[in-house]
């Protein structure tokens, strides 16, 4: 006899079962081959009993051992739910179920530990977006455009914009020259594929999103750029041509940055944007975090740190105020690319962001490239769960309320807005994109899509998302050689480039209706909502 | 011939009354119309003659959509220009317009013709279709068209003639045939801007010219250009476009990432520098240095739970093992290599730990270690064939000086044990119960140390004088004189207190000690129980045992006591020992007549030189049992102690002296105990107590933990076939997995019923 207490874990306090069924396994090993986890192992199992076949009771008892697959009853151990055993299964013989009683939660705080995990909030608040519809489509006021046929200008600026009366211009003998210096700005695809680091990604999940970017550029001319995240850049992509297509971060950690600056010289073009990071919508207020389990002898010579669990600090060390990072931040950054790179921020959505971005606009030097600003649905590879689920801020009205302040200071589009977290959420970022750049976006970048696309399993009903444990099961979001393996660089690059094309297209399918052949930012009037609440906040049209 | 004019002076006809006019015109049986028009839509369309006679009607200046929904039998001749959506709906008309057309003409036209003797506008020809009740539509143009020609084109036949067209770059306009999914567009001269996505443009066949030939007589007879036929006829510079089929047109986008990669990339990738990589791609399961996990056999590298809690670490699933292989004889003299005494000690009197964990008592109950040495008592092994010449005295015939003596003579050296007492044995003989340790058993395991070579001095007595002269005469000694003092408390009162081991001692000598009706043992230890026993024995009727803490004695010992009719107390504090017993501290008193005291005995060190350390009246050797050059010891005088934890330590300190005597070194092997999680009993039937074998029939319950059993369970369970069995020439065996074909699935851990197979991470460097 073997004791169970009340206060042994089982797995029925686990986050998913491992539902198996003997009869149909045929015992070939593929799933506890496959489960990077450990969460099922072969075991031995008791088949005692005690029948009766006779005309009366005459026990007849009958014992067996079967080997059989079962899940561990162990927190660390607890099946994610990837579904690598279902996928390699011949037979069907077992698959994770999601389990509604899990007391994952409340026991998971093991040794004192917050949980800490990847992907984005599981707390469901509903999206805004999904209770917007693009609901005025021209019809017969004005001609409606055909998606397949017509041309459009699909582009948003990076970099600051001047208004027309501060473009240095005189007029000579009828001739109008430029007597001044403008500020460099890139018109680029208003998809930004968004900063996840070298470090947070495998070498290759890495590379083929750089790889996707260039063939999206050079096969379809969509001019698609990528941040290289807080990790540093990959030397030989700083000496390409490529680098044209990259916009390079630089977050609280500098992480990679000496390489950067030792290649400028040998760089044969100059790099799309420079952004720097204040902070991320997954966890606001928290530094970038790389467990000591990814950090591979190629991170730690990029990044020029030991094996460690990295920790960014949650704010640039040297930086005080808006006005200091004005100053500082933007200023080297510029200095450094010669002035030739345009210099863009990026922030966690807060109930301060209208605040920091009238100051930008207001910025006398007209440094500031860019506002980036991350929501809370947004994804991250390593954060304190609590983080993940309570703190943030919705992406949406806080992204209108940064347009109509710049729209009442005659300024919109002087600082390009750029918003994220959460975008394709659901799958379709064409959608969020368009409904986001008419309420004021110049543009959205993706992040956790892209990871989606080359084949992460995660999600936010709490399906594996165990980016901080360097067992990604899809090679995605590890450092182990024997998982990365499993990644094939070009159909991870191929499915981020199939998307791209077909949310060009989408995007037309939304554009077209509304008329516009050019990205719409701020046509709001282009979208409604069923939703009172929504329509009062964004001032948008009521529909029912 | 119905005439009619539209126009009268400034009045302009409408729309509704020209066409009412020629319809009431047709209801009278008119089938030729000339009419001038003004502007007026959808002039010639739809209309039927009652007797189904051809319509003709040639009309001037009309406005858009002339011919719309035009019906077989109605001819149209447009006299100069007309306006936009020629023969829209065309559903069998032939319409003919001498001049130029505007946008839109022959949209949606699904039967009949439409000649255009000039220039066509934007989007001609779009979405043309062919009705398969109907002929092929006709669409042809003499000059060319504005831009998104045919667009959405589905059926029928389109011809530009590109006459008079050499000043435009395109006589298609641009972006011409976009989403063009059926039908036929011939053209003369240049076009760009055609839409590649959906269309491929050929060179003439046969049946083309043959088409263009046949019908271009009648198009230029209709729009009465007949003197232009040469120019035109010259095959060479026609075209003809086609959609592509369903099938050849691209499902998905023509993404090659893969040639992209190696020919226009960063060669050898972008982290070539740091992080070298091939980009090969394996699978979710894959064998060798890409698998998850290895298999690791670890036999043996880990203790059972009976060795790891004997002290003197016995491998008891060792002994089972041989019984199973059928090995008897080796079985049973395995245990000789750790102890003399399996009979005395293993199978009478130890408490038998290292049951207490046995993996079996998963299942029902632990297996029979402790009976198992009784089927040791007889057997015999060789003496050792290689003297060393060494002498080794032992002080001290008791379980831990016996022990030392049989592993020394076994090493070859020469041992001489002097014992006070006229028996050897010690507590074995002199105190221990003979009810629990029968005297045959005893005495056959002292005669097989004996036998061995070992000399037994008894009733010699060792002082000062005699320790040096032992020592002088051998090279080396080693103490082991046990615990013969037993310890008393300063209670008032205490000299009425009879000590445990002088009582017990007599016991056994057949002295009769004369006690009470009423005797308390104080002092619940195991040798307490005995003292118990013992009272019992010499006529005791009501012995009381007390304790200050809950009884150390093993439960089987309270339970004979119990038995008996023994009481246990606890706790009881002694205050003070009287005639009539003993008062406690909280004053009460528990009647005695006879009270002994059984609370542990200390050694009688008055025979060593000065010098030797000591602590709290025991010795304090230092790790390897020595007390000074060439002196050791072992057992109780070092700290008080089962008669295994004697052996355990007596085996050890043998070892040392050996090392002393010979340099040579024995490494002890510390082992750790198996994870009980890496065993499987799941095997193992259930057993009716009654069912339980002989204890030398137990190798069909013993598990066999952490060491092979041979089953064979791991290599028919791979799914791989990856394990094979193989055996070494000394007679072993052992299993191995091949990395070739092994996927690090585990089952063969999960399989393994003595934990032998365990996946370890796979830690073999990934060179690339």
């Amino acid at each position: 006899m073997e004791t169970v207490s009340t206060q042994d874990v089982t797995v029925n306090d686990l986050p998913w079962k491992i539902e198996y069924k003997p009869e149909r396994c045929t015992m070939c090993g593929n799933c506890v081959a496959a489960c990077t986890f450990r969460a099922i192992e072969p075991v031995v199992e008791r088949r005692s009993v005690t029948f009766s076949t006779g005309k009366q009771p005459d026990p007849v008892s009958k014992h067996s051992a079967v080997l059989v697959i079962k899940q561990k009853n162990s927190l660390a151990q607890a099946c994610t739910g990837c579904g690598m055993c279902e996928k390699t299964c011949p037979n069907q013989a077992i698959k994770p179920v999601r389990n509604q009683d899990s007391r994952f939660n409340v026991l998971a705080r093991k040794g004192g530990s917050p949980i800490k995990r990847g992907g984005r909030t599981n707390l469901d608040r509903g999206r805004t977006l999904d209770n917007i519809i693009v609901g005025r489509i021209s019809q017969m006021t004005d001609p409606a455009l055909d998606s397949e046929r017509h041309t459009f200008d699909i582009l948003a600026p990076f970099g600051r914009v001047l208004s027309p009366k501060d473009i240095p211009l005189s007029i000579n003998n009828n001739e109008m020259n430029l007597t001044g210096k403008l500020p460099p700005v890139n018109w680029i695809y208003p998809v930004i594929f968004s900063d996840m680091s070298i470090g947070a990604l495998s070498t290759r999940a890495w590379e083929a999103v750089s790889l996707a970017t260039a063939y999206l550029n050079e096969k379809y001319n969509m001019p698609v750029r990528m941040s290289s995240g807080e990790g540093g850049m990959p030397v030989k992509l700083l000496e390409s041509e490529q680098l044209k297509y990259m916009i390079l971060q630089i977050a609280s950690g500098h992480f990679g940055w000496n390489r950067i600056v030792k290649a400028i010289p040998k760089m044969k073009v100059d790099p799309a944007g420079i952004l720097i990071k204040i902070g991320q919508g997954a966890k606001p207020g928290d530094g970038g975090l790389l467990p000591a389990a990814k950090v591979a002898s190629h991170v730690q010579a990029i990044r020029g740190v030991p094996k460690a669990d990295l920790m960014s600090p949650p704010n640039h060390q040297g930086l005080y105020s808006i006005e200091e990072s004005v100053q500082k931040m933007f200023l080297s950054m510029n200095a450094a690319f010669k002035f030739r790179v345009p210099v863009a921020i990026k922030c966690a959505a807060s109930a301060t962001s209208v605040s920091v971005y009238n100051n930008l606009l207001r910025d006398p030097y007209r440094i500031c490239g860019g506002f980036f600003l991350d929501g809370i649905q947004g994804g991250t590879g390593a954060a304190n769960e609590i983080s993940l689920d309570h703190t943030g801020h919705p992406i949406v009205s806080k992204t209108r309320e940064c347009y109509l302040s710049a729209v009442k200071q005659g300024r919109q589009g002087q600082i390009p807005l750029w918003s994220g977290g959460g975008i394709g959420l659901t799958g379709n970022a064409a959608a969020d994109a368009f409904k986001m750049i008419c309420l004021g976006a110049n543009g959205v970048f993706i992040g956790k899509l892209l990871i989606q696309l080359m084949g992460c399993v995660g999600n936010e009903n709490d399906r594996c998302n165990r980016c901080s444990t360097g067992k990604c099961p899809a090679g995605i979001c590890t450092q182990d050689p024997r998982l990365v393996e499993r990644l094939d660089i070009d159909k991870a690059a191929q499915n981020i480039v199939e998307y791209m094309l077909a949310l060009d297209s989408e995007l037309k399918k939304l554009m077209a209706p509304i008329g516009n052949s050019s990205v719409p930012v701020g046509r709001s009037d282009a979208l409604v909502t069923t939703d009172r609440a929504i329509a009062e906040k964004l001032a948008i049209q009521y529909v029912c | 011939m119905f005439k009619i004019t539209s126009l009268d002076g400034n009045q302009r006809m409408s729309t509704q009354d020209l066409l009412e006019a020629i319809n009431e015109a047709i209801t009278t049986g008119e089938t030729e119309f000339e009419i001038e028009a003004s502007g007026q839509h959808d002039i010639g369309g739809p209309l039927w003659h009652p007797e189904g006679k051809t319509l003709k009607i040639s009309v001037k200046n009309p406005g858009q959509r002339v011919g719309s929904m035009c019906l077989e039998g109605t001819e149209i001749v447009v006299e100069g220009s007309a306006s936009a959506d020629v023969g829209w709906l065309n559903a069998g008309g032939k319409i003919v317009v001498r001049g130029d057309a505007g946008d839109t003409a022959a949209h949606c036209a699904a039967a009949g013709t439409i000649y255009i003797g000039g220039r066509a506008g934007t989007r001609s020809g779009s979405m043309m279709k062919h009705d398969p009740l109907d002929t092929a539509p006709e669409f042809w143009i003499l000059k060319n068209c504005g831009s998104f020609s045919f667009e959405f084109m589905s059926g029928g036949i389109a011809v530009v003639c590109g006459y008079d067209s050499e000043q435009f770059e395109s006589i298609l306009g641009d972006r011409s045939c976009v989403g063009m999914v059926g039908g036929t567009l011939y053209f003369r001269g240049n076009a760009s801007g055609i839409s590649q996505k959906d269309v491929k443009i050929l060179a003439l066949e046969a049946e083309d010219i043959a088409y263009l030939d046949g019908n271009m007589n009648d198009f230029l007879t209709s729009i009465a250009r007949p003197e232009i036929r040469a120019e035109l006829s010259n095959w060479t510079e026609w075209h003809k476009v086609v959609p592509l089929t369903y099938d050849e047109r691209p499902k998905m986008a023509n993404a090659t990432i893969q040639g992209f990669r190696t020919e226009k990339w960063i060669p050898g990738g972008i982290f070539s520098d740091v992080c070298k990589d091939n980009f090969g791609v394996i699978g979710l399961v894959t064998t060798d240095l890409y698998r998850q996990r290895v298999p690791v056999w670890e036999n043996g590298l880990y203790a059972a739970p009976c060795e790891f809690n004997c002290p003197a670490s016995i491998p008891s699933q060792l002994r089972f093992n041989l019984l199973r292989e059928g090995k008897i004889d080796e079985a049973y003299k395995m245990v000789l290599d750790y102890t003399p005494f399996p009979g005395s000690v293993c199978g009478a009197v130890c408490p038998n730990i290292c049951m207490d964990e046995c993996t079996r008592k998963k299942v029902d109950i632990s297996v029979q270690i402790g009976k198992l040495g009784t089927h040791s008592v007889e057997v015999t092994v060789p003496k050792a064939e290689n003297k060393t010449g060494k002498k080794v005295a032992i002080i001290g015939g008791g379980a831990a000086g016996l022990t030392a003596a049989w592993q020394l003579t076994r090493l070859g050296h020469e041992v001489t044990v002097f014992e006070a007492d006229e028996r050897m044995g010690g507590k074995m003989e002199q105190v221990i119960p003979r009810s629990r340790l029968p005297q045959k058993t005893l005495s056959t395991e002292l005669k097989r140390i004996e036998d061995m070579g070992v000399v037994f001095k008894t009733n010699t007595n060792v002082d000062k004088q005699k320790f040096v002269e032992i020592r002088d005469q051998h090279d080396a000694v080693l103490v082991a004189t046990g615990g013969h003092i037993g310890r008393v408390f300063p209670w008032p009162g205490n000299e009425r207190l009879i000590k445990g081991i002088d009582f017990l001692k007599a016991v056994n000598k057949g002295k009769n000690p004369s006690v009470g009706k009423r005797v308390i043992v104080i002092g619940c230890g195991n040798s307490g129980m005995d003292a118990a026993v013992g009272a019992y024995q010499m006529g005791a009727e009501e012995v009381t045992c007390i304790d200050v803490q809950r009884p150390a004695a093993d439960a089987i010992e309270i339970e004979h006591v119990e038995e008996l009719g023994g009481k246990i107390l606890w706790p009881v504090f002694t205050q003070e020992i009287t005639e009539q017993g003993i008062i406690t501290k909280t004053g009460e008193l528990i009647p005695a007549d006879t009270v002994i005291i059984n609370v542990g005995d200390m050694p009688d060190l008055d025979f060593l030189p000065e010098g030797i350390a000591l602590e709290r009246g025991h010795l304090k050797p230092s790790a390897n049992y020595q007390i000074a050059d060439g002196v050791y010891t072992a057992g109780d005088t070092v700290k008080p102690g089962r008669l295994v934890d004697a052996i355990g330590a007596a085996g050890e300190a043998a070892l040392a002296v050996d090392t002393y005597l010979t340099g040579n070194v024995h490494e002890s092997v510390v082992k750790t105990k198996i994870d009980p999680k890496r065993l499987s009993t799941a095997y193992f039937e259930k057993c009716h107590s009654c069912d339980v074998p002989q204890a030398n029939e137990d190798h069909l319950r013993c598990i066999s933990c952490g060491t092979c059993r041979d089953c064979h369970m791991c290599e028919k369970a791979c799914p791989e076939n990856a394990i094979t069995r193989t055996k070494n020439p000394d007679g072993t065996f052992e299993y191995s997995s091949d990395p070739k074909k092994c996927i690090g699935c585990g089952i063969c851990a999960g399989m393994c019923p003595c934990g032998i197979w365990l996946m370890h991470d796979n830690k073999e460097p990934i060179n690339i």
